[in-house]
């Protein structure tokens, strides 16, 4: 790809980037959230079209219009948050995106063989929607390689996987580059994957690559210094970084937790159709400790935010603050008895996009800026302004609508909303996803803050790094329940592992 | 350079960025009113040519409807008149618009309020004004009733409402003419109906909503009712607590129910009172005088259901943009029946009325398209 | 009780509950499919009137062929579904509203049109079977019916094949399920919408031309009078499936065909009311019974836009 630019309206994505991809090799692509890489994929798999530059496939210059043409010319990708249909079976989902009629006795007979290739097991007949993550990224693969692509993408492939998991996915890639001689790029923003996994690196920053080299030439503090263009020295960097804190002490973990502040026990949900979102998970959280709840995605972590967020009722069991019952599911209650959430995804019940950030601001406390029922725009406006310099919030004003505000500064607002009444109990979910490096800096602050002032903080995550430089203490959650808690201090990461992918005992 | 010219020269640029920015904004303006015009006149050109291709001459149409609708004397009132019911349907309408409900069923729930106003404006005695009143009221019961139906079938039984409403309309007219069939519910006695007609009983004249007199004019006050209650509609969406909520479930339910935005609660509240007032509106039908009789007879909805429907989505869920949208197709209510004498037949304006609420749902479409576009484009993460 | 058992016994109620069930069915098998894309639309009804309207005109200006009329209404219905394809999933207009304003603009034209044109047509004459047609009770109700409702029994398998054996259908069920994850693997999801819309169009319109030229045999306007929204509901009440679809169809339509037989069977004491409002108290009550225990598509009615959730 040479001299790539893409603009968004004002913003450049992508400015003049090369990239080279060469057959037999894994070549990574490692950047910070928002760097640019993403765009850079969505060009070369037809999502985007660039608004200069060219792409070249084995020296011609090609024209890829979109993913259909794309797979004609042989680049295919494994996403990240996955292409799958999930009510449409195995052998359904691997089939989509291919041309001509459909042979369905074909495509099954090709899922079973290429499964076996790659050593692993998937039923053809098998409905995706059954399937827990780590088996859904297969099919994806399976999918991808189907077409059998010269050139494969992936795309931050081990959000989802479990250590172990990441490893076998690391040695898979080996095998697709060395045994059949592809061309693999492997975008990542963990520096340890990187240098682990890959034989060359492209590193790149606020939509320019600013270093190229052979993997073997470079090392973390050096990639690192290229990622965020100044020498790495605040920790929470590390999360941005996708370094794994080593054994240095966290702040004072607390000693056993007095009281706790928010009680969950044995809760269980199930859907109509029988699947247990939450199967008896039990946690509590006490004054002033951060709690993180690490796992590998879709192991309930969406259902605990949701019950927290008064929007999951439950069959059995029940979640207490301070001692007393909170009923779940209905309307405000969460709310009301103290818990602060900050959702996983803010569009989905965190904002309401259409509305101005004033509104934004106060819209679960409306009492606050009204008078016998009708609203004060100008005490709204006021207090608003209030909570905008306090938490740094960069828009152009109160009455601004909140839709066009970057993605960290929606997170801002909704944690400033949080927080600006006193709450007892924190929940971060997945607070930091695709923020860049000063937006996670910021957030992390303030959950570090939040908890030195007594809140109790609950942080969930699929980022192991996130989990590990934040929290007092670190719980696993795996099939809706939490299997296994220690203290950070005792965190031993091959077990960690282990509980997160379901195969480890819950007690030690 | 010296200070003076430093700051004359940031004068200048941010001068020039204003007057950059103010322009860009005047080529959007004029660029939303060509859409708009050019979707009307297709709309109208099309009417038109349909006119011509059955033999008739649109300039005769066109002036038999300004005739029919304000220019002949005494003509506005009547229009006035129309224009009430369908404002009151409308205003309902935009209260479960905005919290996200899709109810199509006002015709039902119109003709329901208009018999059981029937039922308690025959039958109640006592003073005049107590009655208009108790009627009134009637209408608003009877209809926020019959949308609670369907409201109650979709919070708990999962019915989506866009059919359940839909499907209560005929059955809503099944209901009214079993009831004109009925001396015991609303036929009148045999002394007092002409021939042999299921028609109600007529409302006593003390019953019946007065009428004002402007300019040789002359319309029922409901009129002033209705206006005033298009600013209430719109004072509560727009300023007030429950107005906000509901407007936040209509936005975005999830976040609504965290911020303890019960949707059950508030959508059911958004369906009483759309239906309420479509009631209304057919009880000011029975009573103001401007549809017959002040009778009920059958057929009694005469489409002002469906046609303040289109009044909402035209007025774009804006309550007080929805009064002179009401006056404009009442108009044409009004104006289609001097067409007779232009040998054109009456159900052009119903065609009319249909393209324009489809050219009229162009323009906004392309305008969210192009927002959302630019919004894509300034937010800079793409997870 | 007595009632029962006559209407039950005669054959005149099978066969008028098949010809009511037929025209259901045709709607509510492109419906179907529609609804598996993800949309849903209520102009449906607008749809089969828009065909019968032209199906007469059809069978008028060609010299009495029904052939043509059954052509100019699926052609009419196409051109219907077109409007409401392209505005809902074209442009981001709301597709209730636009369903519903097409309905009324087609109701309106075909009133107009009608006055003005006045097409004459006459009802089919039976065509019979051999053999099938002489089976007891359900023979004739099945196999001696005007021939355009035999166009019905091949269009239901078709109408099953194009979504599960097709690449096509794949594609439709998969812009019905999860646009997104459909959209990144490289489908075109609101083109797949607006087709699936188009097939809806085109066998509503075919239904609208059985109604006028099989069944009905004269146009006016009220002549679907809202059984395009009970064939929306027969889809919903199947649990869109397709073989719940059927069944919801044979179910209303023997609703509808009770309350005409009924009268006909010399019980026509019974209230009138109660009978015409029947069939929707029936549709309404099965949804009620049978919506909260089914999944409908994941997308539907959601409207698909690029790069938004």
């Amino acid at each position: 790809m040479r001299n790539i630019t893409k603009r968004y309206g004002q913003v450049v994505a992508c400015s003049s980037v090369d990239l080279a991809l060469e057959a037999g090799r894994i070549h990574g692509v490692l950047g910070e959230n928002g760097a640019g890489k993403s765009t850079l994929m969505k060009v070369l798999i037809g999502l985007a079209i660039p608004d200069a530059g060219q792409v070249l496939i084995a020296g011609r210059p090609v024209v890829i219009a979109d993913p259909i043409a794309a797979a004609e010319l042989g680049v295919g990708m494994v996403h990240q948050h996955f292409s799958l249909v999930e009510p449409l079976t195995v052998w359904e989902n691997v089939a989509l995106g291919g041309v001509g009629s459909l042979a369905p006795g074909e495509v099954r007979d090709r899922v079973g063989d290429r499964s076996r290739h790659y050593g692993i097991d998937i039923e053809p007949d098998a409905i995706v929607a059954d399937l827990p993550a780590g088996l859904r990224q297969r099919v994806e693969i399976v999918k991808c390689l189907r077409r059998d692509p010269k050139i494969v993408v992936f795309d931050e492939p081990t959000s989802v996987l479990t250590p172990g998991e990441s490893e076998q996915l690391f040695e898979a890639l080996r095998r697709v580059v060395d045994e059949e001689g592809r061309a693999v790029a492997l975008v990542s923003h963990k520096l340890d994957e990187i240098l682990h996994a890959t034989d060359d690196v492209t590193i790149m920053r606020q939509g320019a690559v600013v270093d190229r080299r052979p993997t073997a030439e470079a090392d973390a503090a050096g990639l690192a210094r290229a990622m965020v263009g100044r020498d790495v020295s605040l920790r929470s960097e590390r999360v941005a970084l996708g370094i794994v804190a080593g054994d240095e002490p966290v702040a004072e973990s607390s000693e056993t937790p007095a009281e706790p502040v928010l009680a969950i026990h044995d809760v269980i949900h199930r859907t109509p159709d029988g699947r247990a979102l939450l199967s008896g998970l039990s946690l509590a959280v006490g004054p002033g400790e951060i709690v993180g709840v690490a796992g590998v995605e879709g192991n309930g972590q969406r259902a605990l935010g949701d019950l927290l967020s008064s929007l999951l009722p439950v069959d059995s069991g029940h979640v207490r603050v301070d001692a007393a019952d909170v009923p779940c599911g209905r309307a405000g209650a969460m709310q009301d008895a103290g818990i602060a959430v900050v959702p996983e995804d803010r569009h989905d019940s965190g904002v309401v996009l259409d509305m101005t950030v004033a509104e934004n601001l106060f819209l679960a406390d409306l009492a606050r800026v009204a008078r016998g029922g009708v609203i004060d725009g100008r005490r709204l406006r006021e207090q608003a302004q209030a909570l905008i310099d306090r938490f740094g919030i960069s828009c152009q004003g109160p009455d601004a609508p909140l839709w066009p505000l970057s993605g960290g500064n929606q997170q801002r607002v909704v944690l400033a909303r949080e927080l600006a009444h006193d709450p007892k109990v924190l929940v971060a979910a997945q607070p930091t996803r695709g923020l860049d490096v000063g937006a996670i800096e910021y957030m992390s602050e303030q959950l570090q803050a939040a908890a030195a002032a007594g809140v109790a903080v609950l942080l969930i995550s699929t980022e192991l790094e996130e989990i590990m430089e934040l929290s007092h203490r670190v719980a696993v959650i795996s099939r809706g329940a939490i299997v296994g808690e220690m203290p950070r201090a005792d965190v031993d990461l091959e077990r960690l592992g282990l509980l997160m992918g379901g195969m480890a005992e819950a007690t030690p | 350079m010296t200070d003076v010219a430093e700051e004359r020269e940031v004068e200048i640029d941010t001068k020039r960025a204003a007057r950059s920015q103010a322009s860009a904004r005047r080529a959007a303006i004029i660029e939303v009113v060509v859409l708009y015009a050019v979707c009307i006149a297709a709309a109208l050109v099309l009417a038109a040519i349909l006119v011509a291709a059955t033999g008739g001459s649109w300039r005769d149409v066109f002036s038999a409807l300004l005739d029919g609708s304000i220019r002949r004397p005494g003509r506005w009132g009547l229009t006035l008149g129309t224009a009430l019911p369908l404002l009151l349907v409308a205003l309902g309408t935009i209260v479960n618009a905005r919290a996200g409900l899709v109810n199509i069923g006002q015709e039902g729930q119109l003709l329901i309020g208009a018999a059981c106003a029937t039922y308690v404006g025959v039958r109640l005695g006592g003073p005049g004004p107590v009655v208009i009143v108790a009627l009134l009221l009637a209408g608003v019961l009877g209809g926020a009733v019959w949308a609670g139906i369907a409201g109650a079938l979709r919070y708990w039984r999962g019915v989506p409402e866009v059919l359940s409403t839909l499907l209560l309309v005929t059955v809503a007219a099944n209901a009214g003419g079993y009831g004109l069939k009925n001396p015991s519910l609303l036929l009148a006695p045999a002394a007092g109906r002409a021939n042999r007609n299921q028609v109600s009983e007529q409302l006593a004249d003390d019953t019946r909503l007065p009428r004002i007199t402007v300019f040789g004019n002359e319309f029922p006050i409901s009129v002033l009712l209705g206006i005033a209650l298009a600013g209430a509609v719109a004072f509560v969406l727009a300023r007030t607590v429950p107005g906000f909520r509901l407007r936040m479930l209509g936005r975005n339910p999830r976040t609504a129910q965290r911020a303890g935005v019960s949707a059950t609660r508030y959508g059911m509240g958004a369906m009483l009172i759309s239906g309420g007032f479509a009631g209304l509106a057919g009880a000011a039908m029975l009573a103001g005088g401007d549809f017959g009789n002040y009778q009920l007879v059958p057929g009694f909805s005469v489409n002002i259901g469906w046609t303040g429907l289109l009044v909402a989505l035209v007025a774009r869920e804006r309550a007080v943009a929805a009064i002179s949208v009401a006056f404009v197709f009442a108009s044409l209510r009004t104006g289609s029946g001097f067409l007779a004498a232009t040998g054109v037949e009456r159900r052009i304006t119903d065609v009319v009325q249909a393209l324009l609420v489809l050219a009229l749902l162009i323009p906004p479409a392309v305008i969210y398209i192009r927002s959302r576009r630019r919004a894509l484009a300034a937010s800079k993460d793409r997870v | 009780m007595e009632a029962i058992w006559d209407v039950l016994s005669s054959e005149v109620t099978y066969s008028s509950a098949v010809r009511f069930a037929a025209l259901l069915l045709f709607a509510a098998c492109g419906e179907w499919v529609a609804e598996r894309a993800g949309t849903l639309n209520i102009s449906v009804e607008g749809m089969i009137l828009a065909g019968a309207f032209a199906a007469a005109v059809g069978y008028d200006r060609f010299g009495g062929s029904v052939a043509a009329g059954l052509v100019a209404g699926c052609l009419a219905g196409v051109l219907i579904a077109s409007v409401q394809a392209n505005m809902s999933h074209r442009l981001p207009a709301d597709q209730f509203v636009v369903g519903l304003t097409l309905n009324i603009l087609v109701l309106g034209l075909g009133g107009f049109l009608d006055a003005e044109l006045d097409p004459t047509t006459q009802r089919g004459a039976t065509t019979d079977i051999p053999l099938l047609s002489e089976l007891p009770l359900l023979g004739p109700a099945l196999f001696a019916q005007p021939w355009p409702l035999y166009l019905v029994y091949p269009l239901v398998p078709l109408v099953w094949w194009l979504p599960f054996r097709t690449r096509w259908g794949l594609e439709v069920r998969a812009a019905g399920e999860y646009p997104n994850a459909a959209d990144v693997s490289g489908l075109m999801v609101n083109q797949r919408r607006r087709e699936a819309i188009y097939l809806a169009g085109l066998t509503s319109g075919l239904g609208g031309g059985y109604l006028v030229l099989g069944a009905i045999g004269a146009f006016e306007d009220s002549i679907v009078g809202g059984r395009g929204f009970i064939a929306i509901a027969a889809v919903i009440f199947g649990g869109w499936t397709l073989r719940g679809t059927v069944a919801g169809c044979v179910l209303f339509g023997a609703v509808v065909s009770f309350r005409l037989s009924l009268p006909q069977q010399g019980y026509d004491s019974l209230n009138t009311e109660l009978l015409s409002a029947l069939p929707y108290l029936v549709t309404i009550l099965g949804m009620a019974l049978f919506a909260h225990r089914i999944r409908p598509p994941a997308a539907l009615a959601r409207p698909f836009l690029r790069g938004l959730k």
